[in-house]
């Protein structure tokens, strides 16, 4: 039998709210956050607004002063997210059995901060081109701090450091898809035996000037610098490019069995993996939902589950025109007759498309919605886009329903999908007793 | 559970452009290790790399297409990628596949790459925009689009590997990209092995690839106190540190039963995998090595197998003194007196960071077809610190076709992977 797991804490540092309560307020309140960019001067670039994380300064740091020389921007986020998560789970690994505690991040693809890049320009790269030999002269390029700040790994080995944990360490990055790709193989490795206890989850933060450049150079970000709070609106017939976000989200993972036996608050089973490659496009998945149909289904036969089970889908929903019309044609194809009966949203509407980040922090709200039986508003639907008319999306209140079985969609540049699905943790104890009696019965 | 067969091996470094090229360098004690062309170091403090030879990036990539929308060590991943692929004839076989047939196939390959390279010159290309606009972010902004490539975003993306490997050769299985610094291509060999043990991949391509001889990444490792003077010498009393060299591998690993039924040839067999991570921070390294001793640990249970059943051990033996004497306590501790002929490939092929791990494990499968632990020509002394470790300058016969590679990296981070040479 394979060995399920158990999500036991919750963190987010979003731009909705800096931790699991306000961000989940806002969300019901389905008020968006975007707004002009106050990270830097965004006043010359084609698109001036993003969620930003408000009071970013102010996020309470570990008292461990080294390690917040070793953090940017994101790294902070993760810091104080996955602490959360382990205060929320109540349990933390201890010199005994830190080597069964694994860790598994989504990281963002921008690691060096601009200031340190702006220095090197100044001091190397004054024509525009790079002499290395004046590099020697430029502090930022000589301090190894910095150099630590900007490796793939810092994120998660500040996290290792912090909790003091031993075991499976990785960082995966399929850009959008990094956050859920965290969870899939964290999951993975509580279910080969690898470790009994994971700290999963994903964090970014691209509203710098090197960051929203790729965004704006490739139009993917909506333009509507004058109506900053409605740019996000997933499945509109007017939308026309996501919002940026930033931040963190985290989850503590735990073998079902185990966090049974020591009475853990289970939010919700994660319960499935589903990926896969669309090949088709670099930015796109195909028309026809080819890909992320396959991520779907998949997720759903890891859970042991069907799309008859499914009450809540979390949308990748970018607002993008192409993402949203493939995601809305693959869930036609998965759930069948049964689209209709599937409720809906993108909570990209409230906080942004938060990168390497946006798997966990929607992983975090389908635990939040299986827990409180209440799903999160697709803020800004006013016009419904007829190629996504057979959805039923939870426009302007949440909605009450109990979710037996939510999937997470997550879809990346490169074509990596990825779907999780969630199972409501009564479902799971059900399905155990049963599993149970049949073996019981066998025997 | 069906055994899980090696059907196709891709590498690339300094030292040559197929696992036997490097591997015979390695015979003949030749290191590609060399200053440093690329860019112009000649006031700098280290000045040696393992750089590729003769670089044209549309002959290595097979595809001058794709090149406006790849990078450097992009190039390297998918020559590596392809080379495997080729080898283990997936077009030759897909042409016998009905329509249906291919879809499966497609769907039944999984694909998981360990992604590192440039990280810092990606970002150079803004340069030129940087000087035009000064410290005036406005100007910035309004010229953008004007002065840098459109495709800028899609060129850093780090699952570009991933992305046209998939494109190019249709396989939409399991897929990973995973950016853990040096131990990132090793765990795509373990993530790949576990996605076919788990029934959700029948094959699945593992790959790995960096470039990270780049100015600031040299810079930095410097500044780091990292960077040997001009040779790396694993586990030698005067070892002074490491050198960055480029380089790509990739593995096909099947089920026995798919590579039968498709008559490919068996080039080797994986055993299992281990991981491990010390948590002391980035740089930081336990003396005794305890984080890698139990990847190694982790990876002999995962196989089934005892220490006594490995014929040779590829070190990571990147040549600081810290990481070394780590490594060899490690080893000490797992294997004690019994411990297996050591090799090491990073003293001929410079530092491939996130490619390491996997091109280690086609540089040992390769030398394990050959029955040879190859000597290691920059280790004259043994250092105290190492002692008991079965590390020559001479090439030393394997005692088994099992190969256990241990790789390390940044954050304390371990992994193993085992596998045995099938000749």
């Amino acid at each position: 039998m394979k060995r399920r797991v158990a999500i036991t804490g919750l963190g987010a540092v979003t731009p909705a709210g800096n931790d699991v309560a306000s961000m989940w307020a806002r969300l019901l309140e389905g008020r968006s956050c975007g707004a002009p960019i106050t990270n830097f001067d965004a006043s010359g670039f084609s698109t001036r607004i993003a969620a930003e994380v408000r009071d970013a300064d102010a996020l309470p740091m570990p008292e461990d002063r080294k390690l917040a020389k070793f953090a940017s921007r994101s790294h902070r986020f993760a810091l104080v997210a996955a602490e959360q998560a382990m205060r929320d789970a109540g349990i933390a690994p201890t010199p005994q059995d830190r080597m069964r505690w694994g860790c598994v991040v989504g990281t963002g693809m921008m690691t060096v901060a601009y200031d340190e890049l702006s220095s090197l320009q100044r001091s190397a790269a004054t024509q525009g081109e790079l002499d290395p030999s004046r590099m020697l002269d430029d502090a930022a390029s000589n301090d190894p701090l910095a150099f630590c700040r900007s490796q793939s790994t810092a994120g998660v080995s500040l996290l290792l450091r912090r909790f003091g944990i031993g075991g499976y360490a990785s960082s995966v990055h399929t850009a959008c898809a990094s956050g859920g790709q965290a969870l899939g193989t964290a999951l993975r490795v509580i279910r080969r035996g690898a470790a009994d206890r994971v700290l999963a989850g994903g964090f970014d933060s691209m509203i710098s000037p090197v960051g929203l450049s790729g965004f704006c150079l490739l139009s993917a970000v909506s333009p509507d610098n004058d109506m900053p709070e409605r740019a996000s609106r997933p499945f509109d017939v007017t939308r026309n490019g996501f919002l940026l976000g930033e931040g963190a989200g985290f989850v503590v993972l735990e073998e079902w069995e185990s966090a049974v036996a020591r009475g853990a608050k289970i939010y919700a089973e994660l319960a499935g993996d589903g990926n896969s490659l669309s090949s088709y496009r670099i930015t796109d998945s195909h028309p026809s939902g080819d890909g992320p149909i396959q991520a779907m289904r998949r997720a759903l036969a890891d859970a042991g589950a069907t799309p008859e089970d499914v009450d809540y889908l979390n949308a990748h929903g970018t607002s993008t025109p192409m993402n949203d019309k493939s995601e809305a044609a693959a869930s036609a194809v998965v759930f069948g007759d049964r689209v209709g009966e599937v409720s809906v949203s993108s909570t990209k509407s409230v906080m942004g498309h938060l990168i390497a980040a946006a798997g966990a922090v929607e992983g975090v709200v389908c635990a939040l919605s299986i827990h409180h039986s209440l799903l999160p508003v697709n803020a800004n639907l006013r016009e419904l886009d007829p190629e996504c008319a057979h959805l039923d999306i939870v426009r302007d209140v949440p909605r009450e329903r109990k979710v037996r079985v939510a999937l997470s969609n997550s879809l990346g540049f490169g074509g990596s999908n990825s779907c999780l699905a969630f199972r409501h943790p009564e479902e799971t104890a059900t399905l155990i007793a049963r599993e149970r009696h049949a073996s019981g019965a066998r025997a | 559970m069906s055994r899980i067969v090696i059907t196709g091996v891709g590498s690339i470094s300094a030292a040559g452009r197929s696992a036997a090229e490097t591997v015979d360098a390695a015979l003949e004690g030749r290191s590609a290790i060399a200053p440093i062309e690329s860019f112009d170091v000649s006031a700098w403090p280290r000045r040696h790399g393992g750089e590729i030879k003769d670089y044209n990036a549309a002959q290595l990539a097979g595809d001058r297409k794709v090149l406006k929308l790849i990078r450097r060590s992009d190039v390297l991943g998918l020559f590596a990628a392809n080379q495997a692929i080729a080898e283990a004839g997936f077009a030759r076989h897909r042409e016998t596949l009905d329509e249906e047939g291919n879809v499966a196939f497609s769907e039944g390959t999984a694909c998981y790459v360990g992604s590192g390279g440039g990280a810092f010159n990606v970002n150079y290309e803004y340069f030129p925009l940087m000087a035009q606009s000064g410290e005036d972010m406005k100007a910035f902004g309004h010229d953008l689009a004007s002065t840098v490539n459109p495709m800028w975003l899609l060129r850093a993306l780090p699952n570009n590997v991933l992305c046209h490997v998939g494109i190019r050769h249709g396989i939409k299985g399991p897929n990973g990209c995973i950016t853990n610094h040096t131990t990132s291509g090793m765990l795509a060999v373990i993530e790949s092995a576990q996605s076919i043990r788990d029934g959700e991949a029948t094959r699945a391509v593992a790959a790995g690839h960096d470039a990270p001889v780049e100015p600031q990444q040299v810079l930095y490792y410097h500044r780091c106190g990292l960077m040997a003077q001009d040779a790396i010498r694993p586990f030698d009393a005067s070892r002074d540190g490491s050198l960055l060299g480029e380089g790509a591998a990739a593995l096909i690993l099947e089920t026995e039963a798919s590579a039968r039924e498709r008559d490919a040839d068996i080039l080797g067999e994986y055993l299992g995998g281990g991981d491990a991570s010390e948590g002391l921070g980035l740089l930081a390294l336990s003396a005794d090595g305890e984080g890698a001793a139990r990847a190694i640990r982790a990876a002999l249970d995962d196989a089934g197998i005892t220490t006594g059943d490995v014929g040779m051990i590829v070190a990571h033996g990147n040549g600081t003194p810290q990481s070394d004497a780590s490594e060899a306590a490690a080893l000490r501790s797992v294997f004690g007196t019994a411990m297996p002929p050591v090799t090491a490939f990073k003293w001929v092929t410079g530092h491939p960071l996130a490619a390491s791990g996997i091109l280690d494990v086609t540089l040992g499968l390769e030398a394990a077809r050959r029955g040879v632990a190859p000597g290691i020509a920059t280790l004259e002394t043994l250092d105290a610190a190492c002692k008991g470790l079965r590390a020559s300058r001479d090439t030393q016969p394997t005692t088994s076709d099992i190969v256990l590679t241990l790789c390390r990296g940044f954050g304390g981070t371990n992994a193993a992977v085992i596998v045995r040479a099938i000749r």
